[in-house]
């Protein structure tokens, strides 16, 4: 994916807008949320990840105000959790599902739901317009959301969530369903209001190619807790693992286990039975510094290709959000 | 993806924030009620109900006039029939609708982005409770015509229309109401419509009782706390059998206290807690219970004391002094028109009377006198009163329909009920009434037909005009 992302660390100047602290939530004897404690700041995109029942709708109704915690606490823009009309004031939503009524026209939707906020009916028509050119709907004002694509109704619900100009943007699964061009088209728009608006943006997604794509910060969860937080440059790099995986012709796999053990540091070799040709190699624990790393992963390649070992194919294991998050939940549930 | 700059991004943002300065913004129940309104009426639900109620109002009317033992019922009870059933379908749209609002919204999933607004909830209820009560207006509207065919100019369609519009707009707030609550406790629309639906046919039940069952002292209270049965009783007494608003007001307490509890519970209780899960709030269910138990004791006590069926008394007048008069001595008439007249049953004794039953018997004189059924020709054969005071009379107005030609004796036997199983009671005869039955009319049929039919198309045409309106609003691409 295209981006202009460099997951930088947040600046100490940026302001706060959304700050949790301690949020919990049972259902039941079941703990949904065990203490959710993060900083948004203004003008970033923060991913929120978590497997199926991780607690991330859960949060997500918390933080919009849908739902009260059991402990803990927030403020969106310094703004208590206890004052949810003013909350709601300042975030906008696209929930997960969001359901449209079919017989209304864009123009009439966004006009409907700025007067919710409380424009009046004029400021509400040009504030629904030039969101609409803000999402790139101009041209099917007056059109039936009827007669929408999926990915044409998640753009006016983005337009919605910014209908008060809120400094601070739920996103649930915004590209679900999307096709490819439409998922990059809508995670830009995404990225584009967040540093223009200077809005914070929570995004929660299942792709984390797209989070980890345009996010700046990232959030973990796992049975209702956090289990990694911070840049996304530095969640992975937490939790890198030092294994590369190498594939070569079947007929040289033998060949190669035997060269690639007899290098020093390599740890351990071994081969996939399931996908014949690749090699798993398993760099040592002390190998972390990136110029350590690289040198050796170097050299992984030059024993095979100095033997005349066609390498098929080569890729950095642990070096994914992916992997990281795989690794993170697969260690919870253990 | 439009490439607008933030420079202008934020002099539109100035703009719109300037222009919401100086323009005045809309309550939020106003537009929530715009807004639901037109998801109703512009090919909704709300239009579609009133064409088949237009419909429905057009069979009855031409089943009136053509069915010839029908068309023979008089004037002022075919006009409560109509009223009757025009309510009843109301009623039931009202229910339907207020079943859809909350729950169909949670399963279309809309609701949440309402909930995400600053909006008060309470406020939002509001807006689609008025929308909810919309048809109501227009289906009384449309039964207007149709009452004014079957009351063949009778002067019982004034009262027939005011009556109906008040009562109905008691009741058809109550029941869409109603239906919003069950759609506020239920999480999904299958379950508010099953809910709804049998709270419907729970309260036509008791009408369906048999007769035997819906008189006597259980069987009154039972219709008279049933608010559909006690408004239906209301206006069979005031428009079909001349009795005073005086006499009977007691029984509109029912309605206008389920509509106060219904409304009450809406907007007090459920409104300002409208969430997206439907009465999982353990915090609501406690408060929800202290306050409709208060409710429910306060209605009680209210109902104990003002149902006048539960304040007997009892007595032991001889029935020697109790009198019965009639205000008529003999009538010729046609078959299908109605006789009225009056009874005055007066205590002459000097202490209170047992309660009393006036029952009315007609006996066929050109048949050796056998006895006819009163049910076919009166609304009503018995009327009952409380215990009389020494010196106390009461008046009760009785009409007959006359179905046969014939010669006839009308009497009236007054009957002090006994106070107890092992007593007994003397009853009490009138004066007769000679009534000569002599020729047959009935309503034509072929008049009625354009009524019939020309209702639903009107409304159709209306469909079809708003259709073209919304075409022209949108684009259809």
């Amino acid at each position: 994916m295209k981006s202009n992302n460099n997951h930088t660390a947040a600046p100490k100047d940026q302001r706060e807008v959304l700050v949790v602290e301690g949020i919990q939530k049972m259902y039941g004897n079941r703990r949904a949320l065990k203490g959710l404690t993060f900083t948004l700041l203004a003008g970033r995109v923060m991913g929120f990840l978590g497997p199926n029942g991780a607690g991330k709708t859960t949060s997500i109704r918390i933080l919009t105000t849908i739902m009260e915690p059991d402990a803990g606490h927030f403020t969106v823009d310094g703004i208590e959790f206890d004052q949810p009309e003013k909350i709601r004031r300042k975030i906008g939503v696209l929930p997960e599902n969001l359901g449209f009524p079919r017989q209304m026209t864009a123009v009439e939707y966004l006009v409907y739901f700025g007067q919710l906020y409380g424009l009046p009916p004029q400021s509400a028509k040009t504030n629904a317009m030039r969101l609409l050119n803000v999402v790139g709907l101009e041209n099917r004002t007056k059109s039936l959301i009827s007669s929408f694509s999926h990915g044409m109704r998640q753009r006016l619900g983005i337009a919605r969530a910014l209908v008060n100009n809120p400094v601070v943007v739920f996103l649930d699964e915004p590209t679900l369903g999307l096709d490819p061009r439409g998922q990059q088209e809508l995670l830009l728009l995404i990225q584009r209001i967040a540093r223009e608006h200077q809005t914070g943006v929570i995004l929660c997604s299942h792709m984390l190619s797209e989070i980890e794509g345009i996010c700046d910060d990232v959030i973990i969860l796992s049975s209702g807790q956090v289990v990694a937080q911070g840049a996304v440059n530095s969640v992975i790099g937490d939790i890198q693992r030092n294994i590369a995986r190498v594939r070569v012709p079947p007929e040289n796999v033998d060949t190669s286990l035997e060269l690639l053990s007899a290098i020093p540091n390599v740890f351990k070799v071994s081969s996939d039975p399931q996908m014949r040709g690749w090699l798993s190699v398993e760099l040592a624990d002390f190998i972390a510094a990136d110029s350590q790393s690289g040198n050796l992963r170097n050299a992984i390649l030059k024993v095979l290709i100095q033997s005349e070992i066609p390498v098929l194919s080569y890729e950095a294991e642990g070096g994914r959000l992916q992997d990281v998050f795989l690794q993170l939940t697969e260690e919870v549930i253990k | 993806m439009s490439t607008t700059s933030v420079v202008e991004k934020d002099a539109q943002e100035r703009m719109v924030d300037q222009a919401a300065e100086k323009g005045r913004s809309r309550p939020v129940w106003w537009l929530v009620f715009i807004r639901e309104l037109a998801d109703l009426w512009i090919g909704g639900k709300a239009l579609n109900m009133i064409l088949i109620y237009s419909v429905l109002m057009g069979i009855m009317v031409y089943v009136y006039s053509y069915n010839s033992e029908l068309s023979l019922i008089p004037p002022k009870e075919m006009v409560y029939e109509m009223l009757k059933n025009a309510m009843a379908v109301s009623l039931f749209i009202g229910l339907v609708i207020g079943a859809d609002m909350l729950s169909g919204e949670r399963e279309r999933n809309t609701l949440e982005s309402l909930l995400l607004t600053p909006a008060k909830r309470g406020q939002i209820v509001f807006g689609k409770f008025l929308a909810g009560i919309s048809p109501w207006p227009a289906a009384l509207l449309i039964a207007i015509p149709y009452l004014i065919v079957v009351s063949q100019g009778d002067e019982v369609l004034g009262p027939a229309i005011l009556w109906g519009a008040i009562t109905g707009s008691i009741l058809v707030p109550a029941y869409t109401g109603l239906g919003m609550l069950v759609s506020f406790w239920s999480s999904s629309n299958k379950v508010s419509y099953f809910v709804s639906l049998g709270v419907y046919i729970l309260f036509l039940v008791p009408a369906q009782l048999p007769g035997r069952a819906q008189t006597g002292a259980a069987g009154q209270f039972l219709q008279w706390v049933n608010p559909l049965a006690a408004v239906n009783h209301f206006l069979s007494k005031h428009l079909v059998n001349y009795r005073t608003i005086a006499e009977f007001w007691t029984w509109l307490i029912s309605p206008v206290a389920f509509a106060a509890l219904v409304l009450g519970l809406l907007f007090v209780i459920a409104g300002p807690g409208l969430r997206l899960e439907a009465g999982r709030s353990i915090k609501f269910l406690k408060r929800l219970g202290s306050r409709t138990s208060t409710v429910i004791i306060l209605l009680a006590i209210l109902i104990t004391s003002v149902y006048p069926a539960m304040a007997f008394q009892t007595g032991n007048t001889q029935a020697e002094n109790l009198s019965i008069t009639i205000d008529l001595d003999t009538a010729i008439v046609k078959t299908g028109d109605k006789v009225e007249f009056n009874t005055v049953v007066t205590n002459l004794g000097s202490s209170p009377s047992l309660p009393l039953i006036v029952a009315m018997n007609i006996i066929n004189l050109n048949a050796q006198g056998d006895v006819v059924d009163p049910e076919d020709w009166s609304p009503q054969r018995t009327q009952y009163s409380e215990s009389l005071a020494p010196g106390g009379s009461i008046s009760h107005a009785w009409i007959i329909n006359t179905i046969l030609d014939g010669d006839y004796m009308v009497y009236m036997v007054l009957i002090p009920a006994p106070g107890s199983v092992d007593a007994t009671s003397h009853p009490v005869a009138s004066p007769g009434i000679h009534l000569t039955v002599t020729q047959f009319t009935r309503l034509n049929p072929g008049g009625v037909l354009p009524y019939a039919i020309g209702g639903p198309v009107v409304v159709l045409i209306g469909i079809l005009v708003l259709y073209r309106i919304r075409r022209k609003q949108v684009d259809n691409d």
